[in-house]
């Protein structure tokens, strides 16, 4: 079992950098998607600069944490989409019958789907992230605790893509829902939690966990809480589970296809 | 691991073994234009479509087997419930005494697959790297892998482009290349899904030479889909057509000729022209005045019987042939549509 996981990673570690050396073939883009993207992200701290300035807080947070929850939303959006870019081409995959050339290998079908191809431009929102730890304020317990969120909150981003991907198994084209409900989970993640109240709450705490990525890691780095932190670490693996159990589950029904295709 | 079947009193090893195999797929049916589709949302139809329809056969060890058939025969379909890729519908499929539908993992160790239509290689990497990612996903040491490696690149007169990215190689070498980095792992049984499309001549006859060399080195037992006739015919002693999602033919390639090849071509250049016409057991194909081509059924008539009515003394030139395979082939799958 042990053995098995250890070739599972050598293999994910090796794809994952197979695929970031297919990105670094053309320097300049290379490079320029990863500036873009911090500077697309600084954009929006504008509209927050000014409204910060007619007041001291919104729904809750003061400037610095508006700031730590960019730095929270675009470093769990950064490892998601950077580690596991194909989770949010995963509904097409499998209408495709791209899973074929993963079901040949005696590898896990999910994580070797999900690690073949990486997103560059997510390097500057990683980046983004940590710049934003800085300016709210840098320790050592900071620091640890915002790497570990932002690796449970990539881990929830991309159980919530695989989970509704993997609805294509039993209702074919699913691709408009999962991208919508994923483009959810990026766009509110950025408003203060205290903005948002009854339904939209209960919604944030369950199908829709932008309360478990973003806003339990912003009040555990103002106050660190040890149930909280176990509520995160449960929920968390809830969320793999329930994306394994429903992507093993479907691909039972999967009915391939005899498209050609190339891995490039 | 293999899997012992007794037939006509003969225990044989059969590293292959299916039985009433079966796969349908659910296919939503839409009438035409917009009326149609919004018709499909509110009341869709669905249409069963026999994919598959309880096959059965065995292949043993070292036999290189043809598993033909026209497009939509459930060829695909079959291998890929071989391979692990498709769960069947109903049936039983044992590669190596492994179950694909329950041991998918333990069976990708044992058994390599080409699909010519989609490629697994990494094409901004290397054939070198790629064999090395593949040596990574079966778990092979790194020494064995560069061992591995080493063998192939002179076993398989790789060494021109080892070391070229797979993307700025010809087809045929990315196709040379793929077959390789499906026998890192060195498998028992391997399944190659029509590996020469989009070839050219030169670059299949090369493919052909390799699937050969590897099923002599490595005992290799293979199963071929191919539209390609000149495939099955160099490479597989052994036929199994498919049609409809049923076998038609499971037969040697040797009893396939003979039980097939009654009719003879018989094509004559000639000093004056002639006046043929059907006749029992003669087909005229082609009368051009001089030149004539007709098929002969050698059960209703003789060659020389056939030559007779030309009048030997006024034949040029003469060529007597076999119908080609390909169009026994073809009368196959025809015959099994009629029915």
């Amino acid at each position: 079992m042990l053995t098995e996981v250890k070739n599972q990673w050598k293999v994910t570690m090796l794809s994952i950098k197979y695929a970031l050396q297919r990105e670094m073939l053309n320097k300049v883009t290379f490079f320029s998607n990863i500036i873009f993207m911090m500077l697309n992200n600084a954009c929006f701290i504008v509209q927050w600069i000014i409204l910060y300035s007619l007041k001291n807080e919104v729904g809750g947070y003061s400037f610095k944490q508006i700031l730590l929850l960019w730095g929270i939303a675009a470093g769990t959006f950064g490892v998601s989409h950077f580690f596991f870019k194909e989770s949010y081409e995963l509904s097409e995959t499998i209408n495709t019958g791209k899973l074929d050339a993963f079901l040949i290998q005696p590898k896990n079908v999910l994580l070797s789907c999900i690690t073949s191809s990486v997103e560059v431009s997510c390097i500057g929102d990683m980046i983004y992230g940590w710049i934003m730890l800085f300016i709210y304020g840098f320790t050592l317990k900071n620091a640890l605790l915002f790497a570990f969120f932002c690796i449970t909150g990539g881990f929830i981003l991309t159980s919530v893509a695989v989970i509704f991907a993997s609805l294509s198994f039993w209702f074919g084209r699913v691709e408009i829902v999962a991208n919508t409900i994923n483009s959810l989970m990026t766009n509110f993640a950025t408003y203060p939690e205290g903005i948002f109240k009854g339904f939209v709450k209960i919604l944030f705490y369950t199908i829709l966990p932008i309360g478990i990525v973003n806003f339990l890691p912003i009040q555990l780095l103002k106050d660190f809480n040890f149930s909280t932190f176990l509520i995160i670490i449960g929920v968390t693996i809830l969320f793999i589970a329930v994306a394994f159990f429903l992507f093993y589950k479907g691909l039972k029904r999967y009915s391939s296809s005899n498209l050609m295709n190339v891995r490039v | 691991m293999k899997t012992k079947i007794r037939k006509k009193g003969v225990i044989s090893l059969a590293v292959i073994t299916v039985e009433h195999l079966s796969k349908n797929f659910k296919v939503k049916l839409k009438e035409k234009g917009l009326k149609g589709s919004i018709k499909s949302i509110i009341k869709p139809n669905y249409k069963i479509i026999k994919a598959v329809k309880d096959i059965s056969f065995n292949i043993e060890k070292g036999e290189m087997v043809a598993f033909i058939g026209p497009n939509g025969a459930g060829k695909s379909t079959s291998i890929k419930m071989m391979t692990g890729i498709l769960y069947p519908d109903k049936g039983e499929i044992r590669i190596l005494g492994l179950d694909p539908k329950t041991q998918r993992k333990k069976l990708a160790y044992e058994i390599g697959c080409v699909f010519g239509q989609k490629e697994q290689l990494w094409t901004h990497l290397t054939p070198y790297d790629n064999f090395k990612f593949f040596g990574a996903i079966y778990d092979l040491p790194s020494s064995h892998v560069e061992k591995k490696i080493q063998e192939f690149i002179e076993l398989f007169e790789l060494e021109d482009f080892i070391n070229t990215p797979v993307r700025n190689l010809s087809l045929g070498q990315r196709i040379r290349c793929e077959i390789v980095a499906s026998l890192i792992h060195e498998p028992k049984v391997l399944f190659l899904d029509e590996p020469t499309i989009g070839l050219d001549p030169v670059v299949k006859e090369n493919i052909r030479v390799l699937i050969k060399r590897m099923n002599k080195e490595y005992k290799t037992t293979v199963v071929l889909t191919s539209h390609d006739v000149s495939d099955i015919e160099k490479l597989c002693k052994r036929v199994i057509i498919v049609n409809k999602g049923q076998i038609v033919l499971d037969d040697s390639m040797e009893n396939l000729k003979y039980h097939y090849l009654n009719k003879k071509i018989v094509e004559a250049k000639m000093k004056e022209a002639v006046n043929l016409e059907d006749q029992e057991g003669i087909t005229i194909l082609k009368d051009k005045g001089y030149n004539l081509k007709m098929e002969v059924d050698i059960k209703k008539k003789s060659i020389a019987d056939a030559i007779k009515l030309l009048n030997p003394d006024n034949i040029v030139d003469i060529n007597i042939s076999n119908i080609p395979l390909e169009q026994i082939i073809s009368s196959i799958y025809k015959d099994g549509e009629q029915e």
